[in-house]
């Protein structure tokens, strides 16, 4: 324990430290935010297996490490470093966060009709209005360690505005890259995205780690997400990182009249890493779609909680996990979806499937449904298990040996999520690297 | 071409074929009739190498090789096709794709370079032919949401594709109206050449309307207890299976 309270004690003297250096920021009420998510953060502490929340990760790993704190420079990391982390042949807004700082030569933002996008401390000062309006507002940090102590620590990260009726073809890339090459860091960042009215725009985020000997990086990234009227947002998250990496990170929607979020999740490699993921349905006719694919191996940790929130009446929430575990990998699905009192004709579906390649892999699955209204259609169902024998079989019979029968099967149940990313690049990315990994997997 | 010698075979510690001696020549078609339960399905299962089968004594022996010492894929490479009774459904592998990838196992096994695409999609049109499939059909996943009719004719199609040399049709024409067993066996015509064998599993005389056998088996309780040519399966037809049924007890008690 004492570990424990050497990183809370620590995080105490960086965030007097930062406060140091807001000059003329102290004041703000984004400030005051911060000052009472710190408070709460060293109230509730860091979340052990003892919070239901928490129960099947143990970030206790995670916590006793010693980090270093941003140091507030970006020099460290070259393009070629992160190369292999950009989309490919797309044109893109690309904004690079190294430790959580806004690293301008590594990024590229394309000036366009309609799109005000910046670093998130750029927007603390020119876009107050609008910042103050969402900050901290949907990311309810409260009664949330990890969501108190990103929001105690949110200087900087990556502001989108898409106004009214602008339908941006070019994706945003969001990466987070976490330097502990020279010691082990943590990186805060935090997003904020809103879109406008009828307006339409694809965000991908991803994080990566550079580390090197027994270094580990922490990363901490939450985005809190708006869509007014009949916007829509398609949100790809790619998770592909190193073993000696940590990430907790969150999203966090509120949505409008039939607006409509599509979130695609994909993780594919790391240490822990722990997603949230809600949306409140909070205006009529709203429609949320979460998808997400693990396939993980080795000793990796995954953990998705996701909350579909239907505060309104006759939205739609349609959730989609799949799991593929090898070897001692852990999945974590835990899916609540709350129907508040008012919230009639909803309609909300839910499922979660796994396929167990290892005898040592596990998954917890827990499906919640809290339902408060009468005239609803909900449904959840969650699966684990291994290949089907029959299908195995049957492909076998016409000539397909018993490896590449499982990997054709394998990568048909993940291409039900990889199918969901609109983004033809990436998507196509997505594929080939899974078709990569299945064909190693099941030859080693 | 094929060659059963005294096979039996349990499931779960249940005999159920008890000693099956069959001959299968070149350019022949058996059909293999019985009442429920009498191990038809079971024998397909055997010959196509399904694991949940022990094969508790006798051989088989397939141009002059082993077959029950070859995996699943070794048969249909070897050229042994079993069209499944219940044709199973793969959401997310689609038609094509599974087809491309069975058709260039099979062809490397014969020493043959992958088809190029332009030919292999000509082959894929001509075969759709023979089975009234449409373009469609062959571009969704496999067999999934297909009707049971859809089903069966995607069997003879794959069948068609892999151009086998002994093919099993494991009740084919069950749960088939007659315009779809009509096009089956059609297809199964089509493809019948001098070269190939088929082995046609039925509980009705039905399809023997469409695809006329040369040599009639009638199987009771794990074992072969009447063959014959065509007729029989009039016989059968008009006299339901109580008279085999009534042979087998005599014989047993003879």
């Amino acid at each position: 324990m004492s570990e424990v309270l050497n990183l809370q004690e620590k995080l105490v003297k960086e965030f007097v430290r930062m406060e140091a250096m807001l000059n003329g920021q102290a004041q703000t009420p984004v400030h005051t935010i911060r000052k009472q998510a710190m408070v709460r953060f060293t109230e509730l502490g860091f979340p052990t297996i003892r919070h239901e929340e928490w129960k099947y990760t143990n970030i206790m790993p995670v916590v006793k490490n010693d980090y270093a704190f941003n140091n507030h420079t970006t020099s460290s990391v070259t393009k070629s470093d992160i190369a292999s982390f950009l989309l490919p042949d797309v044109e893109a807004n690309v904004l690079v966060f190294v430790n959580g700082s806004f690293a301008a030569d590594l990024s590229t933002i394309i000036s366009q009709k309609g799109v005000e996008v910046m670093p998130l401390a750029e927007a603390f000062k020119k876009k107050t209005t609008v910042v103050e309006k969402h900050f901290a507002k949907y990311a309810l940090w409260q009664n949330d360690a990890m969501l108190a102590l990103n929001t105690a620590f949110a200087l900087n990260g990556a502001y989108i505005e898409i106004a009214s009726g602008a339908v941006i073809e070019e994706p945003f890339h969001l990466l987070f890259v976490n330097d502990s090459r020279s010691q082990s860091t943590f990186a805060p960042a935090r997003n904020l995205v809103v879109v406008g009215t009828n307006a339409e725009v694809t965000i991908v985020e991803s994080n990566h780690t550079l580390v090197s000997g027994e270094n580990y990086g922490f990363t901490n990234v939450v985005s809190e997400v708006v869509l007014a009227d009949n916007a829509r947002l398609h949100h790809y998250k790619v998770q592909q990182d190193v073993e000696q990496s940590y990430f907790v990170g969150a999203l966090h929607a509120e949505q409008e009249a039939t607006s409509v979020l599509n979130t695609v999740v994909i993780t594919l490699s790391g240490g822990i890493v722990r997603n949230n993921l809600s949306a409140v349905l909070a205006g009529k006719g709203a429609d949320t779609h979460f998808y997400g694919l693990y396939l993980v191996n080795g000793k990796t940790l995954v953990d998705n909680h996701t909350l579909a929130d239907h505060a309104v009446a006759h939205c739609t929430s349609n959730e989609l996990y799949k799991g593929i575990m090898d070897d001692r990998s852990t999945g974590v699905f835990n899916g609540k979806i709350m129907v508040r009192p008012d919230a009639q004709k909803t309609l909300a579906y839910q499922s979660n499937r796994n396929i167990l390649m290892s005898p040592n892999a596990t998954v917890n699955t827990k499906p919640q449904l809290e339902i408060f209204a009468d005239d609803v259609k909900c449904s959840h169902g969650c699966t684990s298990g291994q290949l089907d024998d029959e299908s195995v079989f049957y492909l076998r019979a016409r000539g397909l040996d018993k490896e590449q029968a499982r990997a054709l099967l394998l990568y048909a149940f993940a291409g039900e999520i990889t199918e969901k990313i609109q983004l033809g690049t990436l998507r196509e990315r997505l594929e080939s690297i899974i078709a990569e990994r299945l064909h190693q997997e099941l030859v080693s | 071409m094929l060659t059963i010698t005294n096979l039996q075979a349990s499931v779960e510690g249940k005999e159920i074929l008890k000693g099956i001696n069959l001959t299968i020549g070149k350019g022949e078609i058996h059909a293999i009739m019985g009442p429920n339960g009498s191990g038809k399905s079971t024998l397909a299962s055997v010959l196509a190498g399904r694991e949940d089968y022990e094969i508790t004594g006798g051989t088989v022996v397939f141009q002059g090789e082993d077959l029950l010492e070859m995996s699943p894929e070794a048969r249909a490479r070897e050229g042994v096709f079993l069209a499944f009774q219940y044709p199973v459904e793969i959401p997310g592998v689609s038609n094509t794709n599974f087809l491309k990838a069975a058709v260039n196992e099979v062809r490397k096994h014969r020493g043959l370079a992958p088809m190029e695409p332009k030919a292999f999609l000509n082959m894929m049109r001509e075969k759709m032919a023979l089975v009234e499939m449409d373009q469609a059909m062959v571009s969704r996943s496999v067999n999934e949401g297909f009707s049971g009719g859809e089903k069966k004719r995607n069997e003879i199609f794959q069948m068609a594709m892999l151009e086998p040399k002994l093919s099993i049709l494991d009740e084919t024409d069950s749960g088939l109206d007659i315009d779809a067993l009509k096009i089956v066996a059609n297809g199964v015509n089509k493809l019948r050449s001098k070269e190939t064998s088929t082995i046609v599993i039925t509980h009705y005389q039905r399809l023997l309307d469409y695809i006329v056998p040369d040599f009639v088996h009638v199987l009771y309780k794990g074992r072969i207890v009447k063959s014959g040519g065509k007729d029989l399966a009039l016989e059968l037809e008009a006299k339901g299976y109580d008279w085999i049924k009534e042979l087998a007890q005599e014989e047993v008690t003879a």
